[in-house]
């Protein structure tokens, strides 16, 4: 908790902003208490948020139990947005910081180090060379990378934002991020089986 | 010579000031195995910046708004209108959510903290040998205590789809009930290896999903359950079908 408040605000990157669900919500102040205007809310966000925790948690099961956390959490602070900002960026802030705060803990906890993947020696391509990389392939691809340089990816690769915010994020420097972007390409290629 | 990687990242994410990438695309006009990796990077560029979005899985929603109302329920008077069986499926989530945090982490934190078979050496064979058996014993107290709480919330879930069974038509019922003695005996089968082999990583894994298996199905129980009563057929309809998904 203490890490999340230390944290520096989380920008947005432009394409970050592009990639956004319909937000019909920008700018209204949110009715506590409204479970239907809630549920509403979460079927237009969701897929979204979720899509960010199984990424940056690196399984759909953690990917779930973040995704109740989040919404849970967006439920209790309802009553704090003011609506200057669109609920959307709003719940995608939280949804960040939530997911931050969950590869921080689980990097205390777990000591794991981030290069599991180069001590494991080779691994069975999940698609032939020279096939297009459809979405299930790099999801499932995305699983097997080790901690630290799949965020980097989803952070960088995914979700837009450049290494110097990617760097500030994950709390390590910014050519860190470009080598850790970089090896999850790598890794990335030998499991798409295009190397 | 070839461009280190930092250099081929950057053109890959097109980065590069025209000088530089003037002297990288020199470079790839003559190195097929340079030109290759960067076809490939950009590729993956590609794929990672056109990533669709993901759907949650149906039951999501009936566990966020379960917990909600749980929340709800503790910070100030029931509302007028709730059912028993609400109140009940709520509480239920928490002692799922309770159970399967304490079973992850006691779980995972055993894993990753184990010593390795050959860390030492001969030298400090005796003290391993006394560690490994405290850890062993440590990880049994641990399986059990997880086992404790997965069973405490399988039980508090039977108890809702048993007593609100009723709101499910028969086919269905059967259906679940047919799905849940399909996972009892695999609980059982892989609790009988644990107790065999209290040590066996494979075996603790195998019993512990499938008690995540029986709490899946019946937290889907629960919700289909919470979607027949608000009348909800759209809902009601979407968690079948992802029951039916789940059991092809």
């Amino acid at each position: 908790m203490t890490a999340a408040k230390q944290r520096p605000p989380i920008p947005f990157s432009s394409k970050q902003l592009e990639r956004k669900p319909e937000d019909r919500r920008a700018g209204a102040p949110f009715q506590v208490g409204d479970i239907e205007a809630f549920e509403t809310l979460y079927r237009e966000q969701a897929p979204r948020i979720f899509s960010l925790a199984c990424r940056m948690a690196g399984s759909t099961e953690d990917g779930e139990d973040l995704l109740q956390e989040i919404f849970l959490q967006a439920h209790r602070k309802l009553g704090g947005f003011k609506g200057e900002s669109a609920i959307g960026t709003w719940l995608y802030r939280l949804a960040l910081n939530h997911c931050l705060d969950y590869v921080r803990s689980r990097q205390v906890k777990m000591r794991k180090v981030t290069d599991t993947l180069d001590a494991a020696g080779s691994f069975e391509p999940l698609a032939r060379h020279d096939t297009p990389i459809t979405r299930l392939d790099l999801d499932r691809a995305l699983e097997r990378l080790p901690d630290g340089c799949r965020e980097a990816f989803v952070l960088h690769d995914i979700e837009g934002y450049d290494h110097k915010e990617v760097g500030r994020m994950l709390g390590i420097a910014e050519g860190t991020s470009k080598s850790q972007v970089f090896k999850a390409r790598l890794k990335l290629r030998g499991l798409l089986g295009k190397s | 010579m070839h461009p280190n990687e930092d250099t081929l990242n950057a053109y890959a994410d097109a980065t590069l000031d025209p000088g530089e990438r003037a002297e990288v695309e020199r470079h790839l006009g003559a190195c097929a195995a340079c030109r290759s990796l960067v076809e490939d990077l950009r590729a993956i560029v590609n794929a990672a910046s056109t990533l669709e979005f993901r759907d949650p899985p149906v039951r999501a929603w009936a566990r966020i708004e379960r917990a909600i109302e749980l929340e709800t329920a503790n910070d100030g008077p029931a509302k007028a209108g709730h059912h028993r069986w609400r109140w009940l499926a709520a509480a239920a989530v928490l002692v799922t959510a309770v159970g399967l945090t304490i079973g992850r982490s006691q779980f995972r934190s055993t894993m990753t903290e184990r010593p390795t078979a050959s860390a030492g050496g001969p030298a400090t064979a005796a003290p391993d040998a006394a560690a490994s058996g405290a850890n062993a014993d440590v990880l049994e107290s641990e399986m059990r205590q997880a086992e404790q709480h997965y069973e405490k919330a399988i039980k508090g879930l039977e108890q809702i789809a048993k007593d609100d069974q009723g709101a499910l038509d028969g086919r269905t019922a059967a259906t679940l009930q047919k799905n849940l003695a399909v996972i009892d005996q695999a609980i059982g089968e892989s609790r009988a290896a644990v107790r065999s082999q209290p040590a066996s990583e494979p075996a603790q894994q195998s019993l512990i999903e499938n008690f995540k298996t029986k709490l899946s199905l019946l937290e889907d129980t629960v919700a289909l359950i919470n979607e027949m009563r608000k009348g909800n057929e759209a809902g009601a309809a979407r968690i079948v079908s992802d029951l039916k998904t789940k059991g092809d």
